[in-house]
């Protein structure tokens, strides 16, 4: 199992139901091979910096996701037959580093510590947290 | 900065990214990724911007992918 981004997109003509249809159709499968979705962004409708298929717009998706490597084979060769996909990418997704993961850390406990003492945390001045 | 001809001011290139102690340089980010293409699309050298090996080897990943993502253009289509 591996952590991947994948992003689509997808026709701008496609009304929201339609595009709700085919993020379950990027979702289910990643179910069901036994990964894990862990994230879905909509980035909404946006300019293309370039026309693809005569499109100026295009309806981005972000999917982060756990997957088997296999699946992601798949994955490309049915965004390929569909019509409705403009454009698809699908990357290893960087961990986070040891660095930054310290410091997302460090500023939750000291976020934590300031709650559990308010007084504490209200004597402090503004912008030591 | 100095051009040629001029009286010359030397003042050394930095990396600007270490300068702001970027971790990892994203290919979503394209509004950063936009100060690293020249105005046609292309990726700005390093003998030009200043960066170091390290950031400019995931600039030059982070725009090639930006790319396929029609987030940032191959080339600027009013030169074509």
């Amino acid at each position: 199992m591996k952590l991947y981004e994948t992003t689509v997109i997808f026709d701008p003509g496609l009304e929201e139901a339609r595009v709700n249809e085919e993020v379950e159709r990027v979702t289910q499968p990643i179910a069901q091979a036994g990964g894990e979705v862990i994230e879905v962004q909509r980035w909404g409708k946006r300019k293309l910096a370039y026309m693809i298929r005569k499109r100026r717009d295009g309806t981005y998706v972000h999917v982060k996701h756990k997957s088997p490597p296999e699946l992601i084979a798949e994955m490309d060769r049915r965004f390929r037959l569909n019509e409705s996909v403009l454009r698809h990418l699908t990357v290893l997704a960087v961990k986070e580093s040891r660095k930054t993961l310290a410091a997302a850390e460090a500023a939750a406990r000291a976020a934590e510590e300031g709650a559990e003492r308010p007084i504490a945390a209200a004597a402090a001045p503004a912008g030591a947290e | 900065m100095a051009r040629e001809g001029e009286a010359r001011s030397f003042r050394r290139k930095f990396c600007k990214l270490c300068f702001d102690k970027v971790e990892r340089i994203d290919y979503k980010d394209d509004r950063r990724l936009t100060r690293f293409i020249t105005d046609r699309g292309k990726i700005v050298p390093r003998r030009i911007s200043g960066t170091c090996a390290r950031h400019q080897a995931q600039i030059t990943e982070a725009v090639k992918r930006a790319r396929i993502l029609a987030l940032l253009p191959f080339t600027s289509e009013q030169y074509r």
